[in-house]
């Protein structure tokens, strides 16, 4: 902290000095040379301002690619152990999987079926497969999170994309009175990105919107160009909101607000992971109990990212 | 336009039988299925480029087969169709690593710009194996 004051405070220090020198020369000496020397306090003033502006903007540069560098460390690290976990668990549960589908058939052979509690183990076994199944889904989730996809680079229309993905959730959006709002760039350029994968991230936005409203609201889709090199894609919602303390956790694996058992945690997760590997960027603003807003920015020409994240 | 192979799987014959039709007629090497089962075993025999996949089908659903079509062969596309579209099954499809979720009735067009778009992308990811 006195390091920082210090930064801030030397580069005014030769415009103070002139100022006392002018007043002193007012004071004491002819006044036109006391109006020279504060015309050079004055500049000594202006400048001193911009070296203290320079100081605050590389600062704060630095803190940003400081937070980045921690982050691209954290991932690849969630990467590598979710991968290893996943890998680890698949085969146990495969084996489960397996010999419950045994028991069943067991069950099926006719000197068991005469047996009353059978009914009840076979309720227990319908239960475990659920269970495995589940489990299962949560480890295909976190391979697709860690797995190093590469992306498959198309020319496509992000207006059509998007609308495609709006169509499919229209109908129960419908059902619980949410409004969908399209705010399409018209002359939006095609992008070279990978749509499969832009689908799934766009389809998840729009999901969660949904859940942010539950009934009777507005989703908002905007599409529109930042710069000759970038388009951006809005999903703004009139849900709940997110808590300003859980803002910055919305995108970390296995963060989630939904009831236990409800969602998995990985869904934000997942789309940082694929528009970061599409060399873009997904924020977040939101109000609490108000509206949420997530913004996709894309590189009309896909940058490789994958570089950075993985240090190859 | 190049010619590729196309499986095409629904649950209604008359929808099975006309697409594939409409699509020879184009230029397609297209073959039809009535179920996941079948189009499974059609796959045994014949690689497809691409797959158009009814979600809602007795028996083995869509997810089921696309699930199925993806462990046998990962590098063939397919584009999912759906009456009405669920959005449970859209992601879950997405997720699994369809090429596209679209919702009927699809025009033949569309359909066939999908299907070539789906094409054009297994190329890429064939000339990246090789």
């Amino acid at each position: 902290m006195a390091k920082r004051l210090n930064s801030r405070f030397f580069p005014y220090i030769p415009s103070v000095l002139v100022l006392a020198s002018a007043v002193l020369t007012g004071v004491f000496s002819e006044p036109w040379q006391a109006v020279v020397l504060l015309v050079i306090a004055g500049i000594a003033y202006i400048n001193a301002k911009g070296t203290v502006k320079t100081i605050d903007k590389a600062e704060e540069a630095c803190r940003t690619l400081n937070e980045q560098l921690c982050r691209a460390e954290k991932l690849s690290t969630v990467d590598e152990l979710s991968a290893g976990i996943a890998h680890e668990i698949n085969n146990p549960l495969g084996i489960i999987a397996q010999e419950t589908q045994w028991i069943k058939h067991v069950f099926k052979s006719k000197s068991l079926q005469k047996l009353k509690e059978i009914e009840d183990c076979a309720d227990s076994l319908n239960q475990i497969c659920m269970q495995v199944d589940r489990c299962k889904e949560i480890v295909h989730k976190l391979l697709s999170l860690a797995r190093e996809l590469e992306p498959v680079i198309q020319c496509l229309d992000l207006n059509e994309l998007v609308s495609q993905m709006t169509n499919i959730v229209k109908k129960e959006m419908e059902e619980r009175n949410i409004k969908i709002l399209m705010n399409l760039e018209t002359n939006l350029p095609l992008v070279y990105s990978d749509p499969p994968l832009l689908r799934q991230v766009v389809l998840n936005l729009l999901i969660n919107a949904a859940h942010a409203i539950e009934r009777d609201g507005e989703i908002c889709v905007s599409t529109m160009a930042v710069s000759p090199q970038s388009v951006k894609v809005i999903v703004m919602d009139t849900g709940c909101g997110i808590p300003k303390e859980h803002v910055d956790k919305v995108f970390t694996p296995f963060f989630s607000t939904k009831k236990q058992g409800k969602g998995t945690g990985l869904g934000l997760a997942i789309c940082r992971g694929i528009i970061e590997r599409l060399g873009g960027n997904i924020s977040v603003v939101s109000e609490f109990g108000k509206s949420t807003a997530f913004t996709i920015h894309l590189p009309i020409n896909r940058i490789p990212q994958g570089d950075i994240l993985h240090g190859s | 336009m190049e010619k590729f192979r196309v499986l095409i799987v629904d649950d209604e014959i008359d929808f099975v039988e006309t697409i594939v039709k409409r699509l020879k007629d184009r230029g397609l090497d297209a073959v039809g299925a009535t179920g996941g089962k079948e189009a499974l075993e059609l796959m045994e025999h014949k690689d497809f480029d691409v797959a158009v996949l009814d979600v809602k089908m007795p028996g083995m659903d869509g997810i089921e087969t696309l699930r199925e079509m993806k462990k046998r062969k990962p590098l063939m596309e397919v584009i999912m169709l759906t009456g009405h579209g669920s959005v449970e099954s859209g992601i879950q499809g997405l997720q699994l690593g369809a090429y596209n979720y679209v919702m009927k009735p699809v025009p033949l067009n569309d359909l066939l710009k999908q299907m070539t778009q789906a094409y054009e992308r297994k190329l890429i990811e064939e000339g990246r194996e090789r």
